[in-house]
C-alpha cells in the first residue's frame, strides 16, 4: 500500500502544552481519510506541520514521498525547497481561510495558479470550472473583501483544487457553510475522490466523516486513539450490540430459540418485545428472524442498533479523558 | 512504506517568482496609503522647487543634477512600500494560503523585495522627471543633466537602507505597527542624534557609519564657490553632507569634481557668534564610495535579518 502522508512520533509543543503527542499518522493513496477529534485535539496543528507552516519538535513527516522534517533536510537552516516541491502536488484549504481582500475571486485563483507554475491555457480552462464547481459563478469578479464567510470558504476549496493535486488537505471544509453548502461540500469531496485524488479532511462532525470517509483517524489531546478503515473503527465499540424485535404473539418457544443462537449473550422480554444482546458486530438480523419464524413467531418490527462512529468516538474520547484524570 | 512522488514536471522557478511579484504589485498599487504618499512626495518636490524661487533665486543651473527627494521622503516611501509587505501577511492571515503554494519562503521574500525595488524606482523616476522639468521651468537651462540618473540611483540606495530596516523589524515582530513605529523612532533618533553630534562633538566622522546625514563640510572647488545670500544668511552652494542620505548628491559631485577635497567642519552654536571649527579633510571620492559601502552594509545586514526571521517563522496565525 502506498502512503501519501506518513508521520512518525510527530510531536509539537506550544510552551508547556503538547498539542501533538507522538502521532503516527498514515494516509493511504486513494482514500478519503477523516481526521476526527474534539476541539483542541491537535488536528489543525498536525495539518500545519504537514503543509510546512509549523516545525515539529520531534518526529518525522513524509508527504508524497518528500521528507519534510526529520529527514536529510533537517538542520538549523532548513531547506524549504523540498517542501516547496512537495506542495506542487498538494491542495490545501486552511481552517477559516483568509485571502487578500483587494483581489477579485478570479484574480486570486489566477495568481495562485501562476504560483503553481500553471500555463495560461491551463488557468483559462481550470479557473471557470472551479468557480462553477464551488458555486461562485457570477461573483468571481467581486473583491474577496466583499465575500461572505461561506463564500470565502468556497473560494478556499476552489484554490485547493487548482493544481489538479494528488492530495487534497481540507481543514474543516464545512465550517461556516449553510446546510446546503455542507451537503455540496460532501458531494464535492466524493467527486474529488472519484478522480483518484486522496483526500485528508479534518472535522469534528461525526456524521460528515461517517458519510464520506473510507478511513478515519480519531485524535484526542494530540494522540491517535484509533486509525483504520471506517468499518474497522466503527467496529471498535466494545460491549454488546443489541437487536430489538417485536413479534405478534410472544411465546417461551421463541425466547428459547433465540437464546440457542451462538452469538446471543442475553435476551430480555417485555410484553411482545425482545431485546437481544449479541456479541458480534455483523448484521445477524436474518439469522435471528429465521430462528423466530421457525419457532412459530411472526415478526412485526425489528431493528439492530449497530455501533456507529459516534459511540466509538464518545467512548474512546471519554476513556481517554478518564485516563488523564487518574 | 512510502512510495515516491508520482512524476510531475517541476515547473521552472522564474514564472513562480513572477507570480509572487505580481501578487505583491497588485497589493501595493491598490493600497490607498501608497497613493497618498506619492501625492505627498509630489508636494514635497514642489516645495523644493518653489522655495528658492520664493527667496528670489531665479537661476541655478545645478538644480536638477543636485536634486534629492530628501531623507523624509526616503523614509516615508520605504515605510509605505514595505511596512506591511511581510508583517501585513501575518496580520491578515493571508500568509497561510501564500506559503502553502509551491513557492519557497526565500522566493516569496525575494519577490517582495523586488516588487519594492520596482515601485521605488518607478516612483523616483516620476519624481525626478518632475524635478528636472520643474528645474528647467523655474531656474532656466540645467547643466549636467546626464548626471540626473546617478542622483536617482543614489536616492534609491538611500531609501533601501530604510526598506531593509523596516522589513527586518516587521519580519521579526510580525507587526506592521511595530515596523512603522520602530522605523520612525530610529529615523528620528538618527536625525536628532546626527545633528546634535554634528554640532557639539569633534567626532563627527563617526556619523559616517550610521544611516542618516553624516558629517557636514564644504567642497573645495573654485568653479563652484558662488554663495547665495538671502537676507544676511549665506547658503553655501558647495556644502556637503557625508551620510547615507546623500549618496546621490555625493556621487554627482564625485562625477563632476573627481579630485576635489572636502573640509569637514562643525558649527559651534554655543559660542557667540557661532564659529565654524575645522575638523579634517578628505576626498569627495572617499566620501561618496564610503557612504555607498556603509549603505550596502546596512542593507545587507538588515535584509539578512529580515530573510532569516521570515524563513524561520512558525505560522501560528
Ligand atoms: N498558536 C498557538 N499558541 C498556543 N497554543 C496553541 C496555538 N494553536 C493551537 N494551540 C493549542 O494547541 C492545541 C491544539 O490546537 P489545534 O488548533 O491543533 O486543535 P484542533 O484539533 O484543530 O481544534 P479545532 O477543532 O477547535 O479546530 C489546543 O489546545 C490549542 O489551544
Ligand atoms: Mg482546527
Amino acid at each position: 500500500m502506498e502512503l501519501v502522508i506518513e508521520t512518525n512520533n510527530l510531536t509539537k509543543r506550544y510552551g508547556a502544552l503538547t498539542a501533538v503527542n507522538k502521532l503516527n499518522l498514515k494516509v493511504q493513496r486513494g482514500s478519503i481519510h477523516g481526521f476526527l477529534g474534539p476541539n483542541g485535539a491537535g488536528k489543525t496543528t498536525t495539518i500545519k506541520i504537514i503543509v510546512g507552516l509549523l516545525r515539529p519538535d520531534e518526529g518525522t513527516v513524509k508527504v508524497l514521498g518528500h521528507e519534510l522534517h526529520g529527514g536529510k533536510n533537517e538542520g538549523f537552516l532548513q531547506t524549504f525547497r523540498e517542501q516547496a516541491d512537495s506542495r506542487l502536488g498538494i491542495g490545501y484549504m486552511p481552517e477559516l481561510p483568509k485571502f487578500p481582500k483587494h483581489l477579485k475571486g478570479s484574480e486570486l485563483l489566477d495568481i495562485y495558479g501562476r504560483m503553481y507554475g500553471m500555463t495560461e491555457q491551463q488557468r483559462k480552462e481550470q479557473i471557470p470550472k472551479l468557480i462553477e464547481m464551488v458555486g461562485l459563478t457570477g461573483r468571481e469578479n467581486d473583491l474577496i473583501g466583499k465575500y461572505s464567510k461561506g463564500m470565502q470558504q468556497r473560494i478556499g476549496i476552489a484554490q485547493a483544487l487548482l493544481n489538479s493535486p494528488e492530495l487534497v488537505i481540507l481543514d474543516e471544509p464545512s465550517l461556516g457553510l449553510d446546510p446546503v453548502g455542507m451537503v455540496e461540500v460532501r458531494e464535492l469531496v466524493k467527486n474529488i475522490a472519484r478522480e483518484g485524488i486522496t483526500v485528508f479532511v479534518s472535522s469534528h462532525l461525526l456524521f460528515e466523516v461517517e458519510q464520506i470517509c473510507t478511513d478515519v483517524t480519531i485524535i484526542n489531546r494530540g494522540t491517535a486513539l484509533a486509525s483504520d478503515t471506517l468499518q474497522n473503527v466503527s467496529g471498535l465499540l466494545t460491549g454488546p450490540a443489541m437487536i430489538h424485535v417485536e413479534v405478534a404473539q410472544m411465546s417461551q418457544n421463541i425466547i428459547n430459540a433465540v437464546k440457542s443462537l451462538p452469538f446471543v449473550s442475553n435476551v430480555t422480554q417485555t410484553g411482545n418485545s425482545l431485546i437481544i444482546q449479541v456479541t458480534t458486530h455483523e448484521d445477524v438480523r436474518t439469522q435471528v428472524s429465521k430462528e423466530i419464524t421457525r419457532a412459530g413467531g411472526i415478526i412485526v418490527d425489528m431493528s439492530q442498533k449497530t455501533s456507529n462512529l459516534e459511540d466509538v468516538f464518545i467512548q474512546l474520547v471519554s476513556k481517554d479523558q478518564e485516563g488523564k484524570t487518574q | 512504506m512510502t512510495a515516491t512522488n508520482r512524476e510531475r514536471p517541476r515547473p521552472s522557478w522564474l514564472p513562480r517568482f513572477w507570480a509572487v511579484v505580481r501578487y505583491e504589485m497588485l497589493w501595493n498599487i491598490r493600497k490607498k496609503k501608497f497613493i497618498g504618499i506619492v501625492i505627498a512626495a509630489f508636494a514635497l518636490v514642489t516645495v523644493d522647487l518653489a522655495l528658492p524661487a520664493f527667496f528670489n533665486v531665479s537661476e541655478n543651473p545645478d538644480f536638477a543634477a543636485t536634486f534629492s527627494v530628501g531623507n523624509l521622503v526616503f523614509f516615508l516611501i520605504a515605510l509605505v512600500t514595505v511596512m506591511n509587505s511581510i508583517s501585513g501577511e501575518f496580520e491578515s492571515g493571508t500568509i497561510v494560503p501564500l506559503l502553502t503554494k509551491p513557492v519557497s519562503r526565500t522566493t516569496v521574500f525575494l519577490a517582495k523585495l523586488f516588487a519594492a525595488f520596482v515601485i521605488i524606482i518607478v516612483t523616483y523616476t516620476v519624481l525626478f522627471i518632475y524635478s528636472t522639468v520643474g528645474g528647467i521651468v523655474v531656474y532656466g537651462p540645467q547643466d549636467n543633466l546626464q548626471l540626473v540618473p546617478l542622483a536617482l540611483i543614489g536616492n534609491v540606495i538611500s531609501t533601501f537602507v530604510w526598506v531593509a530596516i523596516i522589513l527586518a523589524i516587521g519580519s521579526i515582530s510580525k507587526s506592521s505597527l511595530f515596523a512603522a513605529l520602530g522605523g520612525l523612532v530610529l529615523f528620528i533618533a538618527f536625525v536628532f542624534a546626527g545633528s546634535i553630534i554634528a554640532s557639539v562633538s569633534n567626532e563627527a566622522g563617526a556619523l559616517n557609519y550610521v544611516p542618516g546625514g553624516g558629517a557636514t563640510g564644504a567642497l573645495n572647488v573654485a568653479q563652484r564657490s558662488q554663495n547665495i545670500t538671502i537676507q544676511n544668511i549665506t547658503v553655501s552652494m558647495n556644502s556637503i553632507s557625508t551620510g547615507t542620505d546623500n549618496i546621490g548628491t555625493n556621487l554627482v559631485n564625485y562625477a563632476r569634481y573627481p579630485s576635489a577635497t572636502v573640509n569637514i567642519t562643525r558649527t559651534d552654536v554655543f559660542s557667540t557668534p557661532p564659529k565654524v571649527i575645522q575638523l579634517y579633510t578628505e576626498s569627495i571620492g572617499l566620501i561618496a564610495l564610503r557612504s555607498i559601502a556603509v549603505a550596502f552594509a546596512y542593507i545587507l545586514v538588515f535584509l539578512f535579518i529580515a530573510w532569516f526571521a521570515f524563513k524561520r517563522a512558525q505560522i501560528l496565525e
